[in-house]
């Protein structure tokens, strides 16, 4: 029972760490290409303009919300994992 | 058992510091050397104890017997997942197999629980049973690919434990170590995610935040440059030209 719960509390606390520092990771990756594609044109616009619009498409895009995989294959695969490993 | 890890760990930490700290470069090259050895080892080791290996084998016995743990607990599970943890003694399963070279070889057979390694194992119990089903004897012999991790060591009397088994053809066939390839090429993907965050924070953040503290200090040193010239004059500022130091 307490390897349970110390597993739990691990997940609890690490999963959304982890969800965090890959969400800053991928936000970062995102800005520094807009910036790149508006030096490589010059253009449309102001820099930070274009880059601070790009980034507004970006938090509503799909490719944002699959992030949260970080947080849901983990969760999945080991209940998974227990499935197969014992009743099958 | 596990002092020797923790030896070889501490010797390897004091390494990387002796690599670090030494000015002599012979004895910097060896504290380098026996630090990446030492880690290699480490990582090799844990790798191969915990990753799952498949033998085909020939079950002779299923039994179970009373183990009082010594110095190698460390090498044994935690219990079964519903039962009290951390008993000093407890009764195991045993499987007992005879491989295809005559040889034989004892495993483990222990829940590995919510713990570590996490292989997820709550069935020892129902394992144990296809274990007995499964024995067969020299002459008409069932071949069964166990699955397993850990080492047998008669040395510290440590034993390795059966994870899952099923019935195969015969010794030779072929088996493809599936779940150590994705176990290690997840942990391969971990390693290139940390790499690249560390690089792209490094690019992003740290760079530029020294390029910026170098663009403050070049400015103040200007600045002070600029209000000593002030301060002694024109002739003197003129004067130093002529002394070989820049003027900025």
């Amino acid at each position: 029972m307490i390897a349970l719960i110390r597993l739990w509390i691990l997940l609890l606390i690490g999963l959304p760490i982890l969800y965090l520092l890959v969400r800053t990771f991928a936000r970062s990756l995102e800005r520094e290409k807009l910036e790149k594609r508006w030096d490589a044109k010059q253009g449309p616009g102001t820099r930070d303009e274009f880059v601070a619009r790009g980034m507004a498409v970006y938090s509503r895009s799909l490719r944002k919300k699959l992030l949260w995989g970080v947080i849901i294959v983990p969760l999945v695969g080991i209940t998974t994992l227990v499935y197969v490993l014992n009743f099958t | 058992m596990n002092w020797i890890y923790g030896a070889i760990t501490v010797v390897s930490v004091l390494s990387l510091v002796a690599w670090v700290l030494s000015r002599n470069p012979l004895l910097k090259r060896i504290f380098k050397w026996s630090f990446w050895g030492l880690a290699a080892l480490l990582i090799f080791s844990f790798l191969h104890y915990t990753l799952p290996q498949t033998d085909i084998v020939r079950i002779v016995g299923a039994n179970t017997k009373r183990i009082d743990f010594g110095e190698n607990s460390f090498f044994w599970s935690g219990g079964e997942v519903g039962n009290a943890t951390g008993g000093a003694t407890r009764d195991i399963f045993f499987i007992e197999t005879i491989q295809p070279n005559g040889r034989p070889l004892v495993y483990r057979n222990e829940d590995t629980g919510w713990g570590w390694p996490p292989y997820f194992k709550l069935n020892s119990f129902n394992l144990q049973a296809t274990a007995s089903s499964l024995i067969s004897t020299a002459e008409a012999p069932k071949w069964v690919a166990i699955q397993h991790y850990g080492w047998r060591n008669e040395f510290f009397t440590i034993f390795p434990n059966a994870l899952s088994m099923r019935q195969v053809e015969g010794p030779e066939v072929r088996i493809v170590p599936w779940a150590s390839i994705i176990i290690l090429a997840v942990l391969a993907l971990i390693v290139l995610l940390i790499w690249r965050m560390l690089a792209q924070f490094r690019e992003r953040m740290i760079d530029p935040m020294v390029e910026k503290v170098g663009d403050r200090i070049d400015e103040i040193d200007a600045a002070a440059d600029e209000a000593r010239d002030r301060a002694r004059g024109r002739f003197t500022a003129w004067l130093d030209t002529w002394r070989g130091k820049p003027r900025r």
